[in-house]
């Protein structure tokens, strides 16, 4: 028998279509997996352009207003009062909001799970028809004579898309200007803004006699060094250009010259033939004609994220950021552009969440505002590779201070690390369960105090050591100083060069993780616990991979490298004679970290333990295919390394 | 008012026990903003009101996350029993007919289910009270969870923290008297777990209020 709360639940579902279709064993299913919400008046629910969330929204009290926004004014669509549901988008085309939601009362909102609701859609047509009727009169289902939806069952078979993300996989779509404005650098201002407004365009590039680039002039730098300035008119423009250009090649992937905008933060984009300054200008592309192209793109969640500090808005971004990485995967944009955005746009997290934390805390320690310090992200998010929210490992290490201001910096930066740490929660990075995060005293720590740390398990490796080794080694400044993460990598370099024994251990380390396949060429699952018969992708096949190759390329005193698909890719230049391998196994790593990440998206877990019954054959095939370049590089470290000469 | 008269249990604490003992320790970091906690809201139907000869018929518990309420995560559980009081059955017209649980499965179970979790309740000291002296032949002394009673939240929303409590007619903050006020329709009152999913809903307003008035994190709002 349900329980009371279950009952009471069911009780109210129970006198609302399309709830008062459901038999009471369905009924007492959706009851029990109801989640209540209270949101007070004028508080939102979801924006138009929102990824729609795993649930819809039944009013139990109180009312909503959806809204939209026509020509610059916000209009209601509609009003849901008790009973009514809506926000079924994602329900039924698992498509962003079209409407803003906002309550117009304090109010109670009970949320129904999709997943438990589709399987009840797929043997109750009644309730189907509900949904299509409501879905084809503007998406707002309200309570409706069932006749009226006869006709729309059609309705939901196309649904329009989203377009915005479509641009990735024909980059054809984004129009390099070719025709790229240019005058000489003998040019005054004004002429220079005469041929900009002629154009109509909103650059100009100053070239030389051969037409290479020497600078651009933008019509914002009229606005702020010009206008602003009160500078004559017949400066030359040479004065007043900038002159530090970024080029790329003309003929480089799409992909390639749109990760340089969103890195460097530019507007305007020059390219030359050989993708130097000495080389013609051949086009130009500019961020507006990207960001009017599309919705949700990396370089306009960045530019969101960028322009706000409400903490609700970010964990907002965050999610709509997975949502567009979801399109990349399932769409087989490559690996490391795909990595390399969602690092980006974590990097910018991180950094807004950093000026947060000390525009919160400076004020109360005046003496230490000018020590350095450099926020470090470890683990899987220091190579770059982490495109779920799973766990976050980070540090802290700042500057050595005198003997008097010690402890105070201890408390000044453990309090901005600690709030680094609650607002990377906020937005949906659960902590490390080993406690390796900023808001730790242990992990917070002047340089002297890290070089020790790493000295030590440099000389001793313990198996903690060597544990921590795989979280450690990867470190990656993210905010602050960087300079002092160089000098840490610095030391690390030395210490390992003189103490090359350590190498000998971190192979081990890394030949201990068996091979992923059983004696009759079966996956390897797990034996007990929760996770049962399913197949561990982080423990057995990433980590051995991960592993490997930060022994390898330390072995070859690289240290700068953090990906580990880029490691692979180093290594395979390294050593010609094993270019091969090493090629595969950077590739069998992107198809993990997919499969992974897909997994995750899909179960909305962290996507680490895949149940490989539930596997497509061609998959299975591609998974067990990854396996191989393991155990042949765990063959050659165990040759290098003589790990059979070193005592168990 | 004080439940702290009980004898601390000397029983060595049986495993279950100490293993909850263990992980319910964790520290709340004080910034840890209020819809990161998670919050366990119980609440006990008993024989009597004196923890001393009275004891539990049943027990309601529901977990508020992200703010937000997982009916999933409901939970009811009648006690096995072999008194039966007069007085619980007048005022809670309780009757025998749900399966019942064994004290110890009640005890695996309930530790199990609140973990780490802020504990909440209406009168909160009186069902941990009932709950410890339960729980105690396995060994179980108290709760080490942070914990927060609705009533006092309620009284502090209005008065602050400095209010002097002599002065305020506590029957304005009795459940019946607080969901009436916050317009929560007071259903199967007197049952464990429509108490517990009252609360709940009470809990719910009240740290929206309380979020509006600056208590935005953990070390606010346990003050």
């Amino acid at each position: 028998m349900a329980n009371v709360i279950v009952n009471r639940v069911a009780e109210f579902l129970k006198s609302f279509p399309p709830f008062s279709f459901l038999s009471k064993e369905d009924l007492e299913l959706i009851a029990s997996n109801v989640e209540i919400k209270y949101v007070e008046q004028g508080e939102q629910l979801f924006l138009k352009g929102d990824p729609a969330e795993p649930h819809f929204f039944v009013v139990k009290e109180g009312a909503i207003a959806l809204t939209e926004n026509r020509g610059g004014k916000e209009e209601i669509a509609e009003y849901c009062d008790q009973g009514d549901v809506f926000g079924v988008l994602a329900l039924l085309g698992k498509r962003p909001y079209v409407l803003n939601a906002q309550a117009s009362e304090d109010s109670l909102i009970y949320m129904i799970p999709v997943a438990v609701f589709e399987s009840i859609l797929e043997h109750n047509s009644r309730v189907a028809l509900y949904f299509a009727a409501g879905f084809a009169s503007g998406q707002v289902v309200v309570r409706l004579d069932l006749s009226q939806g006869q006709i729309a069952r059609k309705a939901l078979g196309n649904h329009s898309q989203d377009h915005s993300l479509l641009i990735f996989s024909d980059p054809s779509v984004i129009k390099i200007s070719e025709n790229v404005l240019t005058g000489s650098e003998n040019l005054s201002i004004q002429e220079a803004a005469k041929l900009m407004s002629f154009q109509e365009v909103s650059s100009i590039v100053i070239v030389n006699e051969k037409g290479f680039p020497k600078g651009i002039l933008t019509d914002k730098d009229l606005r702020t060094r010009v206008v602003a300035e009160g500078i004559s008119l017949d400066t030359p423009v040479s004065n007043l250009m900038s002159d530090q250009l970024i080029v790329k090649k003309s003929d480089a992937g799409f992909s390639d010259l749109y990760l340089c905008m969103i890195r460097n933060r530019l507007h305007h984009l020059i390219l030359t033939e050989d993708g130097n300054s000495n080389s013609p200008v051949k086009g130009i592309i500019s961020d507006h004609d990207i960001l009017l192209s599309m919705g949700n793109s990396p370089a306009v969640l960045i530019h969101a994220l960028l322009n706000t500090q409400d903490l609700s808005e970010m964990r907002a971004i965050r999610d709509r950021a997975e949502q567009m990485l979801r399109y990349y995967l399932e769409n087989e944009v490559a690996m490391d552009f795909v990595a390399s955005v969602m690092t980006e746009i974590n990097n910018v997290i991180i950094s807004q969440a950093k000026n947060i934390a000390l525009k919160k805390y400076t004020h109360e320690y005046p003496d230490l505002q000018h020590i350095k310090f450099c926020f470090l992200s470890l683990g899987s998010e220091g190579r770059e590779e982490q495109l779920l929210r799973t766990d976050q490992d980070n540090a802290i290490i700042y500057e050595d201070v005198q003997e008097d201001l010690k402890e105070k910096a201890k408390e000044y930066f453990l309090k901005i690390g600690s709030e680094i740490v609650e607002i990377l929660i906020k937005c949906g990075i659960s902590p490390c369960p080993g406690d390796i995060m900023a808001s730790n005293p242990k992990w917070v720590q002047p340089l002297s105090v890290w070089e020790e740390y790493f000295s030590d398990w440099i000389l001793k490796p313990t198996e903690q050591a060597l544990l921590n080794a795989s979280i450690f080694f990867d470190f990656r400044p993210v905010a602050g100083h960087f300079s002092l993460s160089e000098q840490l990598t610095e030391h690390i370099y030395q210490e390992v060069s003189k103490k090359h024994f350590f190498l000998n251990f971190l192979a081990k380390n890394a030949y201990l993780n068996p091979a992923p396949l059983g004696f009759f060429k079966g996956f390897i699952v797990e034996k007990s616990g929760e996770h049962r018969d399913q197949f561990d992708i982080k423990a057995r096949a990433m980590m051995p991979l991960a592993d490997l190759a930060r022994l390898l390329t330390l072995s070859h005193g690289l240290v700068k490298i953090n990906n580990t698909f880029k490691r692979f890719e180093k290594l395979a230049e390294l050593e010609p004679n094993h270019t091969e391998l090493f090629i595969q196994a950077g590739k069998a790593y992107e198809i993990l970290m997919r499969m992974r990440a897909l997994e995750g998206l899909q179960h909305g877990t962290n996507g680490r333990y895949i149940n490989p019954e539930s596997l497509g054959k061609l998959q299975k095939q591609l998974l067990r295919n990854t396996f191989s370049p393991i155990s042949e590089l765990q063959e050659i470290v165990k040759i290098r390394f003589q790990l059979d000469y070193f005592a168990k | 008012m004080n439940w702290g008269f009980f004898k601390r249990s000397r029983t060595r604490p049986k495993d279950f026990v100490q293993e909850f003992l263990d992980s319910a320790k964790t520290q709340i970091p004080d910034i840890r903003r209020i819809d990161q906690l998670s919050f366990t809201i119980l609440d006990t139907e008993t024989t009597g009101l004196d923890p001393q000869k009275d004891h539990i018929l049943s027990c309601g518990a529901v977990k508020i996350e992200s703010q937000i309420i997982h009916i999933s995560s409901a939970k009811e559980w009648y006690l096995e029993s072999t008194k039966k009081g007069k007085e619980a059955v007048l005022v809670h017209e309780l009757i025998g007919s749900n399966s019942k649980i064994e004290l110890e499965n009640f005890a695996t179970e309930l530790l199990q289910y609140v973990g780490k979790s802020i504990l909440v309740g209406h009168h909160l000291g009186f069902d941990l009270a009932m709950l410890q002296k339960a729980l105690s032949p396995f060994g179980f002394s108290e709760f080490p969870n942070p914990s927060i009673d609705t009533m006092n939240l309620a009284i502090r929303l209005d008065y602050g923290l400095l209010v002097d409590r002599s002065r305020i007619n506590l029957k304005e903050y009795s459940l019946d008297a607080l969901c009436a006020r916050y317009m929560i329709k007071t259903e199967d009152r007197h049952t464990a777990g429509g108490d517990a999913f009252l609360t709940a809903e009470l809990l719910l307003k009240l740290l929206k209020k309380a979020e509006k008035k600056g208590i935005e994190n953990w070390g606010l709002l346990q003050k």
